[in-house]
């Protein structure tokens, strides 16, 4: 017997009209599908349905999202800060040496009479990464949710999401709003792309529920930690502090502009883009 | 939709990376810009674990030369005359124009080092800054982080209540003695 040969799509081995003087196979020959399954086991009878291949990227969209990847420093961010202004907005202050959470040891300088200084140098460059990272999602149109405990900055928050076109949430955190989305806030809710936490403590001075589900639902945060916080799951850390309203007004600031100009970098993108292929198009 | 919600193994990217190479998940929004540019450290979740035996500080202690100087102002003349006003940025307060006094005079060499703390309080009183002597002029130690040391004031006072009650205590042997002369030489002639 031969070999049964792999099926491709659309090809039936129900025996056709049977030719004169043969016999017909008996339904229980393994050569012969049970006709009733014939039209649930293949696709058709006819030609082949061809499978939808997903659109490959075409070349607009490709310079469009790829090309800003290549560059260093695509929205020129190095320029919003410096590290006197991180001086000057009292960034560097920490708690006492007792609240010192032994994960930030790497991000102290030293303690200036029992008082931990966050190495600034340190926090440059993660800002950098951060404000980086920030611009590049709004860039490609995610949602931003900015979220801090805090009561004192509570109204900053809001109104700098506000200002931004972005989401705050800055009042109690219900259990499941992350991981329960889809039941507690109604199918087919759209989960933020990128969560900015501009204090990681919750009101009882312990980590922030929406870390650990942020990371359970696999979306990347950025967060400023002080030194009694805990940063090993925060994906962009910033050191620095989130107690001064000098500090706070500077990081709301801080990403207001990256925000800002991301959008608009993105809006200029897409006219540009519209304006050639209207040129080509002639 | 497939997903991971094990967010105590790998991190984010890692779990993610994954779910994309079995083909369950279609490339989140984030996932290029990540690949693009990854943070300083993966943030991977670790345990606090406690520390054993002795514990060592690693962080450094920040001290700096003039601090000499500031200990020994802060412990002779208290909190200056002015209060401190952090509004402004560039703001010096009266321990501050001490010590950058007593540096200028260090570096110009004339005076000896014993009689330059006095020397700058001269100086600074000749700029029209009155201050006022809160506590004794000790001399000046060697570890200013002498943690037996206490405030020289209040060492004054306990030393001299101190010679007030032996002096108390002394009169008081004195008249007893004299009284019982006294007592003695009554009921002799009697």
């Amino acid at each position: 017997m031969a070999v049964p040969r792999l099926l491709r799509a659309g090809e039936r081995v129900v025996p056709g009209p049977a030719r004169p003087g043969s016999v017909p196979p008996h339904p229980c020959d393994p050569r012969v599908s049970l006709p009733a399954a014939a039209p649930r086991l293949y696709s058709s009878v006819s030609a082949p349905v061809p499978v939808p291949v997903p659109a490959p990227p075409s070349a607009v969209d490709d310079s469009l999202l790829s090309k800003p990847l290549s560059h260093p420093d695509f929205f020129n961010l190095k320029e919003l800060f410096s590290l006197k202004d991180l001086f000057n907005a009292r960034v560097h202050l920490g708690h006492k040496k007792g609240c010192r959470h032994r994960f930030m040891e790497p991000y102290i300088f030293g303690c200036r009479l029992d008082q931990d200084i966050i190495d600034l140098d340190q926090t440059m460059e993660h800002l950098q990464l951060a404000l980086n990272f920030t611009a590049h999602i709004a860039y490609r149109k995610g949602i931003i949710l900015f979220i801090s405990r805090k009561r004192q900055f509570c109204h900053l928050i809001e109104s700098t999401a506000r200002e931004c076109g972005e989401y705050a949430h800055t009042r109690y955190w219900q259990g499941g709003l992350l991981t329960n989305a889809h039941i507690q806030l109604g199918s087919g809710v759209r989960l933020p792309d990128l969560i900015i936490f501009l204090s990681t403590l919750s009101n009882i001075f312990e980590p922030h529920v929406a870390i650990q589900d942020a990371a359970k639902m696999n979306i990347p945060t950025v967060g400023v930690v002080d030194t009694n916080c805990n940063p090993c799951l925060i994906t962009y850390p910033i050191p620095g502090n989130d107690d001064s309203p000098t500090a706070m007004e500077l990081y709301c600031k801080l990403f207001k502009m990256t925000i800002i100009r991301a959008k608009e970098k993105r809006r200029q993108r897409e006219i540009f883009d519209e304006l050639r292929r209207k040129a080509e198009g002639k | 939709m497939a997903g991971s919600r094990l967010q105590k193994i790998g991190s984010v990217f890692s779990r993610t990376r994954n779910l994309l190479r079995i083909g369950v998940i279609e490339k989140p929004l984030w996932f290029d810009v990540y690949a693009a540019f990854p943070p300083l450290r993966e943030p991977v979740s670790r345990v606090p674990r406690p520390r054993y035996g002795k514990v060592k500080d690693v962080i450094p202690p920040i001290f700096y030369q003039e601090d000499q100087v500031r200990a020994r102002f802060y412990r002779i003349y208290g909190s200056g005359p002015r209060p401190f006003d952090l509004s402004q940025l560039n703001y010096k307060s009266t321990c501050q124009r001490f010590v950058e006094k007593f540096n200028e005079l260090k570096e110009e060499g004339k005076i000896e080092e014993e009689k330059l703390f006095e020397e700058t309080g001269k100086a600074l009183l000749a700029e029209g800054i009155i201050l006022q002597r809160r506590g004794t002029d000790r001399v000046a130690q060697e570890d200013h982080q002498d943690v037996g040391s206490r405030d020289s004031a209040i060492h004054l006072q306990l030393r001299t209540l101190l010679e007030e009650m032996q002096e108390g205590k002394k009169d008081q042997k004195e008249q007893t003695p004299e009284r019982a002369e006294t007592q003695k030489e009554d009921p002799l002639p009697s």
